[in-house]
């Protein structure tokens, strides 16, 4: 039995804490996430120089072949910072699927490039009436000639407007609900009919809405085989939610610090706030909450690092302590700032709004609950 | 026990509906205008634009129920925008403790909604503990003005507001509670800087002020000079048995039901979703119970008795049922929480179900944080001596 990191992965650890350090200062997040893009270019070729955008991929891909372990150690860090880049979108969730069904010389091209940083994606799966069900697809592919023509609307893509390449999926078979007869779709967002609509989030990130009208493809769009996407889908879920929890869990950290920290200098009648037990009883629990948070974090990591998808039901346990330990933590974060902690001036705002996302990107506390019952 | 209205009390009550009714905003109306006209023709019906001022200074007179009727029938209907500094909060105060010159200088304005006022109570380094204010306020050789120094913060409308209500320190020789000093000055002069605070919705409601040898003349002080405390602490006390907002909730509540029925899920809606509805469900338990505490409290009050132990817990029980609310809102928007800046995308209510939730969470820290009425409700009705707490 043993918890600690490896010397690769503390070192990696250690660079990305000193990247954020460096470069993750509150002004500095806002400045970055007002610029036209919400990200820095700069920072996504540091990334690329550092080998983080290596990480999930094969050392025969030009990858340094790390696995949910890996992830979990940027994602964290990436967490504590609140950084803007689309690692998710691009590296975990896009690489995910094009690692998955590229290959030959495209597979050898793009993720050249996407370790290079020279390649943004967009995974364009959710739909509005399907909420977090993965497998609720109506957008539709219909094969014409060699290749396919898509028609559809796919909501909520983050780094949607930013990706050089958007991957899409849609329905070539089956009835609404079927995990079978979903097919994946990488295509150009410049292709005619493809409509893209980018806007901030709350948390300062970028997403998109994606409209597919009568869009022409080409055979070669098609990735894996035709409706047989589902196993696919549902890897790079299972990665997003464990990326998405260790960010969660490096955000939570700051959070419940932030407040003991402030609450020990913050004086009220007389004494400091964490004179108060109402006040100090509370800090231990949020500390409580984040330690169980971390270990059924290490816990789903390791799980799906051994068995994969057979891990999704401690996945499902993860993302829901998250989801409700990342609310009590959030809110009483701020609780506890009093009035500086509903304003944008502090850190942990951003840090709360944060929180609250992650909770609606893949699934919430209740929903994976229900998995988890079920 | 008894629950019905009385005849009395629903003629009242469709006599408010009728009023509500015939006075509606019509688009394309001036607002502005429409605004002042709807408080004149509440002041017609006989002081039903200050319903709280007692009838010597012009307010209706009405019954404990009345006024819950009112609070319920305001809750549905679509008033002008009125904010409560002004005929809620310092008129009170300069009634009880204005001097006659005063009153007829202040309350005219105040009532014909044509002046604006803000609160300068909180500090930086005073927020919960109210009376550890350092604003200093030093009266000129002359004795005809004070001189104002110092900072408040949280000042909700500063930026628009035309006259201040203050609290500023006079001594600071003696107990902390004493020595304060309650001035009334224009917003608009020189030494009074106004700078915004953004809220996590991103919006610009409350600032910080900043006073640099602001000139007051002495006649504006309320009262005795260093008795300021006690006139703001018997409003904060008012405000905090206050209502509890439940009509405003069971309207808020509705409306999620109807927005939650708008959400699809596979062939039903998101009220079908077994969790989704044991929160809503839960909910509305709380929020009948609250009614009838509300109801309870009131009935004390109509029968002139002083306000049961029931009536503390209003405040602290509304607020959280309120942030509930917003938060149930903001989960039925699902991944549609998220967008922002003015878009909108799915559900319709989805981004003010968003900025509403994070407005909710200053409900329980303005007016007294919850921690602190939780201590002055262990003092004062648990009769609990409590060791170094906030009272």
């Amino acid at each position: 039995m043993n918890f600690d990191l490896t010397e690769e992965q503390q070192l990696l650890e250690d660079s990305v804490a000193r990247f954020v350090a460096d470069n993750y200062a509150l002004e500095k997040r806002i400045k970055l996430a007002g610029s036209s893009r919400g990200f820095s270019a700069e920072h996504w070729q540091t990334f690329a120089e550092l080998g983080w955008l290596a990480v999930p991929f094969d050392e025969d891909d030009g990858g340094i072949g790390g696995g949910p372990v890996e992830t979990m150690v940027v994602m964290e860090q990436f967490g504590r910072g609140l950084v803007l880049e689309p690692y998710l979108a691009t590296v975990v969730l896009g690489g995910g699927v094009l690692r998955r069904t590229l290959e030959g010389e495209r597979r050898a091209e793009l993720l050249g490039k996407l370790i290079e940083g020279k390649l943004q994606l967009g995974f364009a799966h959710s739909e509005e009436q399907a909420r977090w069900d993965l497998e609720d697809v109506v957008s539709s592919a219909r094969q014409d000639g060699d290749g396919w023509v898509l028609n559809g609307a796919k909501t909520v893509v983050y780094n949607g407007g930013n990706a050089d390449l958007l991957i899409v999926s849609a329905r070539s078979s089956g009835g609404q609900m079927d995990t079978d007869g979903i097919s994946l779709f990488l295509i150009d967002p410049k292709t005619k009919g493809v409509e893209v609509q980018a806007y901030p989030t709350v948390d300062g990130l970028r997403a998109a809405e994606v409209k597919l009208t009568d869009v022409k493809v080409v055979a070669a769009a098609l990735l894996g085989a035709a409706g047989k996407a589902w196993p696919i889908i549902e890897a790079v879920a299972d990665e997003a939610v464990l990326a998405l929890c260790a960010e969660a869990l490096g955000g939570l950290e700051v959070l419940y610090k932030d407040t003991v920290q402030y609450t020990q200098e913050r004086q009220q009648f007389g004494h400091p706030m964490t004179d108060f037990q109402t006040v100090s009883h509370r800090l231990v629990e949020m500390f409580m909450e984040y330690e169980q948070c971390k270990s059924l974090l290490y816990r789903a990591t390791m799980e799906y690092a051994q068995n994969g998808h057979e891990a999704a039901r401690t996945l499902s346990a993860c993302k829901h302590l998250i989801g409700t330990a990342g609310k009590f933590i959030g809110e009483t974060a701020v609780q506890l700032h009093g009035g500086m902690g509903v304003t944008e001036e502090l850190r942990l705002g951003h840090f709360f709004k944060r929180q609250l996302v992650i909770e609606s990107q893949f699934g919430n506390a209740d929903f994976h609950l229900e998995k988890f019952a079920a | 026990m008894d629950i019905e209205l009385s005849a009395d009390d629903l003629k009242f009550r469709d006599d408010v509906r009728a009023f509500f009714k015939a006075h509606e905003y019509k688009p394309g109306q001036d607002y502005a205008q429409w605004r002042l006209d709807w408080f004149k023709a509440a002041r017609e019906k006989g002081g039903w634009d200050v319903p709280k001022w007692p009838k010597e200074f012009g307010g209706p007179g009405w019954s404990p129920t009345q006024h819950y009727i009112w609070e319920q029938e305001t809750a549905r209907a679509n008033l002008p925008w009125d904010l409560p500094f002004g005929v809620g909060m310092v008129a009170p105060i300069i009634m009880n403790y204005g001097n006659a010159e005063q009153q007829e200088r202040f309350l005219p304005d105040i009532r014909a909604r044509t002046v604006n006022w803000c609160q300068g109570y909180s500090e930086p380094g005073a927020g919960s503990d109210l009376a550890s204010l350092k604003t200093k306020a030093e009266l000129t050789a002359d004795g005809k003005h004070y001189i104002v120094n110092g900072s408040k913060i949280w000042t909700t409308m500063a930026h628009i507001a035309d006259w201040i209500f203050c609290l500023t320190r006079t001594d600071a020789s003696g107990k902390k509670q004493e020595g304060i000093t309650f001035l009334l000055f224009p917003m608009k002069q020189d030494g009074i800087e106004v700078k915004p605070i953004i809220t996590l919705g991103g919006s610009h409601s409350v600032n910080t002020v900043h006073f640099t040898d602001v000139l007051v003349p002495v006649e504006n002080r309320i009262g005795e000079e260093g008795k300021g405390w006690t006139y703001a602490k018997g409003l904060l006390a008012h405000e905090r048995t206050g209502l509890a907002g439940v009509s405003r909730s069971l309207v808020a509540l509705e409306k999620l039901k109807h927005q939650a029925g708008t959400v699809k899920r596979g062939n039903g809606s998101l009220l079908d979703d077994p969790s989704f509805r044991a929160k809503l469900a839960k909910l509305e338990v709380d929020l009948q119970a609250l009614e009838f505490t509300e109801l309870r409290s009131l009935a004390r009050a109509a029968s002139g008795q002083q306000p049961g132990p029931e009536s503390s817990i209003l405040k602290l029980k509304g607020t959280e049922i309120q942030q509930r609310i917003a938060h149930l809102t903001m989960e039925a928007a699902g991944p549609h929480m998220a967008p922002w800046g003015g878009i909108h995308v799915g559900p319709k209510f989805a981004s003010g179900g968003t900025q509403s939730y994070l407005g909710s969470r200053a409900f329980t820290i303005y007016g007294g944080a919850s921690e602190v009425q939780k201590d002055i409700i262990a003092k004062n009705v648990l009769g609990i001596r409590t060791q170094g707490g906030s009272n």
